[in-house]
């Protein structure tokens, strides 16, 4: 499967040398050595709460921003030398995105489309899935409301299908409907081959929708692996109630299980990995009923934000 | 450069560009009315009062003649204003504005070189200040011919005075597209290109008006638009080349630092 983003040891820092040179002020260390590799045909989540360095990854991927260090191609294109050849194949969805609001929707959609110069085989589609079709495109993009304003940047961004998509943040101010319709239209453009990189902090959407995360903090990437792979690594706490008086299973020592306490005919233990082990060692004992909270994406995320969070 | 850029700047300044023509029109035919029913009068009062003769030289321009009280129009607080829609308001918006709004962010994405977008821009404020300009000349022949004073005015220099004021107004054009390009924010910016562009008027008025002050007056940008002079004598050459090279460096700059320079996140 083909690379479509691929970083080594990209950096940028703010300040220090700049220029112009009177803009000069500490440095600011917004990314720092991010090395990840985006595949063709996956959904690609980066995570990290505000101020993490995913807005600054996508914007130096984009060319607004220039690397401090390191070297990024997209689609086989170097960003700084062949950032407009990248553009032309990309769509973007920046975070609150802003139009020009005296504009329709639809003159904001035809100009943005025109600059591609590429036709726009999705626009319909997009419109009436996402709810935008009839009087709503011939309004003025100063009436719309939040969730329009996102709806009509995702259409903007999708419109032209663009091999790669780039969305900062893409379902703020939608809401739950909208959401399924975006995720939906997601699924379908991996399933068309095409990738999407999107940044996000819902880690629900994420987990729903992602085939690999990375996860950023203070600039740096704290994980990168598949999200199903994420989720096996995530210890799972497991209740097990007993029948009357029976004993429990012994589980001390199995394979992935830890932290076993029994109390009042409940047992409950912390199980990681493959749960194999585990379902044999309780095989045959007489229990009442038994309870395996599943991993979330939400866990493995706080756990990397802890202060002593795990190497990658 | 770019035309579906072009165009759009076409279709989102049509109504403020017909606005700034109309009045300026307006303001062109006001000045040769003025001279025609009162510059006989104010000269009669300042050569009762010789005293008071420099201070009716605002900004290079007089009363008495045809050439002088034109010439007032366009130093005028009222005609700068105007023309400082296309040189100041526009260039100042399109860069800073924008990237503090977040539309620049969503054009730059596309695939559109920063130094095309800046050419697109300013080829499209040099369309709207040369046609504001025209503006200016075209009300002012209008009205001297309605008032039947054709003949004190020189028509072939009339394309000099209007490449003069054009070269006047894209200079400092070209200096708040610098600021544009360099600011990331439009209150920075705006505050930098007023800031040259108010110290240059004063300069030149006070000059204009206070003899002990005329020393400051080739300090000033607008010092080198003297439409007296080329109503009279045809372009003036010096003030033209001047002109060009102060806009020429604003745009060199520009042209360096606008594809180099990182572009912050909007506001």
């Amino acid at each position: 499967m083909a690379t479509v983003i691929e970083t080594q040891g990209l950096s940028k820092h703010y300040g220090g040398r700049s220029f112009p040179p009177w803009r000069g002020h500490e440095t600011v260390r917004a990314l720092s050595d991010l090395t990840i590799d985006v595949r063709e045909a996956e959904v690609f989540g980066f995570l990290g709460p505000n101020g993490a360095g995913k807005t600054t990854t996508i914007r130096l991927l984009l060319g607004f921003l220039h690397p401090t260090a390191g070297s990024a191609s997209v689609l086989g294109r170097d960003i700084v030398r062949d950032n407009r050849a990248i553009r032309a194949l990309t769509g973007y969805l920046p975070g609150g995105i802003a139009f020009y609001d005296t504009l329709t929707g639809e003159q904001m959609l035809d100009y943005l489309a025109r600059l591609y110069g590429r036709p726009t085989p999705l626009r319909s589609e997009l419109i009436e899935r996402l709810e935008m079709a009839g009087r709503t495109m011939k309004r003025p993009v100063r009436d719309y409301s939040r969730g329009m304003r996102q709806k009509l940047g995702i259409i903007q961004a999708l419109q032209h299908d663009p091999e790669l998509a780039i969305l900062d943040e893409p379902t703020e101010g939608l809401d739950p409907l909208m959401q399924r319709a975006f995720y939906d239209i997601l699924e379908e453009r991996r399933a068309a081959g095409r990738t999407v990189f999107f940044s996000s902090h819902i880690l629900s959407e994420v987990e729903r929708l992602c085939d690999r995360v990375a996860i950023v903090r203070a600039g740096e990437v704290v994980a990168l692996a598949n999200v199903a792979e994420l989720l096996n690594r995530r210890r799972r706490h497991v209740e097990i109630r007993m029948l009357d008086d029976s004993m429990p299973p012994a589980l001390d020592g199995v394979a992935g299980v830890s932290d076993v306490v029994r109390r009042d005919g409940v047992l409950t233990c912390e199980l990681e990995g493959d749960i194999g082990p585990f379902l044999a060692a309780i095989h045959g004992a007489a229990i009442a009923d038994l309870t395996i909270e599943p991993a979330r994406l939400e866990e493995v995320f706080l756990e990397y934000y802890a202060d002593e969070g795990p190497a990658t | 450069m770019s035309r579906v850029v072009f165009g759009h700047l076409l279709r989102q300044n049509a109504l403020r560009l017909i606005v700034v023509i109309v009045a300026l029109t307006g303001w062109g035919m006001l000045m040769p009315v003025i001279y025609s029913a009162f510059g006989q009068q104010l000269a009669d009062i300042v050569n009762t009062f010789p005293a008071i003769q420099q201070f009716v030289h605002f900004g290079g321009g007089d009363l008495f003649s045809l050439p002088g009280t034109i010439a007032v129009g366009y130093i005028h607080p009222i005609a700068i204003a105007l023309l400082s829609v296309f040189a100041i308001a526009l260039p100042l918006s399109w860069i800073a504005g924008e990237q503090q709004r977040g539309t620049l962010e969503i054009v730059l994405a596309r695939p559109i070189a920063r130094i095309s977008y800046y050419l697109t821009l300013l080829a499209a404020s040099t369309l709207f200040t040369g046609l504001a300009m025209a503006a200016t000349l075209v009300g002012t022949v209008l009205a001297t011919a309605a008032v039947g004073l054709l003949d004190q005015l020189t028509l072939a220099n009339l394309p000099a005075l209007w490449l003069n004021g054009l070269l006047l107004y894209l200079a400092i054009a070209a200096i708040s597209f610098a600021a544009s390009v360099t600011f990331d924010r439009l209150g920075p910016a705006a505050g930098f290109v007023l800031g040259i562009v108010l110290t240059s008027y004063f300069l030149q008025v006070l000059g204009s008006l206070w003899p002990d002050a005329e020393w400051l007056q080739p300090y000033s940008i607008f010092h080198y638009l003297d439409p007296s002079a080329v109503l009279l004598d045809g372009l003036q050459v010096f003030d033209a080349v001047l002109l060009a090279a102060v806009g020429a460096l604003a745009v060199v700059y520009a042209l360096a630092v606008f594809p180099r320079r990182d572009l912050a996140a909007p506001a």
